[in-house]
């Protein structure tokens, strides 16, 4: 038998070249709730940030929306990101919209990541490492986060 | 407008014909794709098999993390599991998205054993609902002050006696 089951989704806009809008949503079998965040390039900053509790657990639960605001002024490239995040907006308020939270916010580097990407057929395009490796000049707090970022002259 | 990027994560636990967990995760998104499964003891809440495939990655480098998952087996689902998963799994030499799907897994799993003892909480209502709250933290004293719920000044925590 299922026990338990938890669906989030996020997708990204673009409506300006320097703006992130990211729409998420988290759905399970306990809580339901929605956040929208708007990041700024090339700070990457989270400049607005709202959401909605559909289903909570206790009537307490609600209080957290506003403690939502304590995540407008992080910076996305800043390496207790995580930390912060889960203790001002999560223990704070709550932990399922600091999680929802976070999935925006690597949606938003993710889609900078690649958003330049011109598509190995285009003629003249880098290869991929190449184009990776160009990349962290923009976002260089991605540097040696992963195998695949990690460089050895670092 | 056509959005720039999408994730989809759907993470599952599902109860075992012999009393074990099963959690899955995947995730599918503009830029990658990948999918973990583990298995985990009851009641000792023990990883004891864990799979992982990249579906779908910009970089092929990324699948080359794939046999790191293997060093969750043996891990307990519970305090401290997240530092350990992503100094294993995660950082220059791993993945962090594998890591995070670990971490997904486990999650399925603490909420799995969450739901039944809030059901009948949350068939009640008003002071009722407060005071079956507040016998349920007292059971949990490790819930204190891990959300708004249950910080200091909440009427759910108002008079409970936690224990040492």
């Amino acid at each position: 038998m299922l026990g338990f089951s938890r669906t989030k989704w996020v997708g990204v806009e673009r409506p300006g070249e320097n703006v992130y809008l990211a729409h998420g949503i988290l759905e399970d079998l306990i809580y339901g709730m929605e956040i929208d965040v708007r990041v700024e390039a090339p700070e990457f900053k989270i400049t607005a940030v709202e959401g909605r509790m559909r289903r909570t657990t206790t009537p307490e639960c609600p209080k957290a929306v506003p403690v939502l605001q304590n995540a407008v002024g992080l910076r996305l490239g800043t390496p207790d990101l995580v930390s912060t995040v889960n203790r001002k907006v999560g223990r704070e308020g709550c932990r399922h919209f600091a999680n929802l939270l976070l999935e925006c916010c690597d949606a938003v580097i993710r889609c900078a990541l690649f958003d330049k990407w011109p598509g190995a057929d285009e003629s003249g395009a880098p290869s991929r490492e190449e184009y990776l490796r160009g990349q962290l000049k923009d976002m260089p707090f991605l540097k040696n986060s992963c195998l695949a970022f990690h460089t050895p002259d670092s | 407008m056509i959005l720039s990027y999408v994730r989809n994560k759907h993470a599952t636990a599902l109860d075992g014909p012999d009393g074990t967990v099963m959690a899955r995760a995947l995730v599918e998104e503009t830029s990658f794709a990948a999918r973990v499964e583990m298995l985990v003891s009851v009641p000792g809440l023990e990883i004891t098999s864990v799979e992982a495939a990249v579906d779908r990655c910009f970089a092929g480098r990324c699948r080359d993390a794939v046999p790191l998952v293997k060093k969750a087996v043996g891990l307990r689902v519970g305090p401290g599991i997240i530092k350990l998963v992503n100094g294993e799994m995660g950082g220059t030499g791993g993945c962090s998205r594998l890591a995070d799907l670990i971490l997904e897994c486990c999650e399925q799993v603490i909420l799995r054993f969450t739901v039944d003892p809030l059901k009948p909480i949350m068939e009640k209502q008003g002071e009722e609902m407060v005071e079956a709250y507040k016998e349920f933290l007292a059971r949990n004293p490790r819930l204190v002050n891990s959300c708004i719920a249950f910080a200091e000044g909440s009427p759910l925590r108002e008079g409970v006696e936690l224990e040492e």
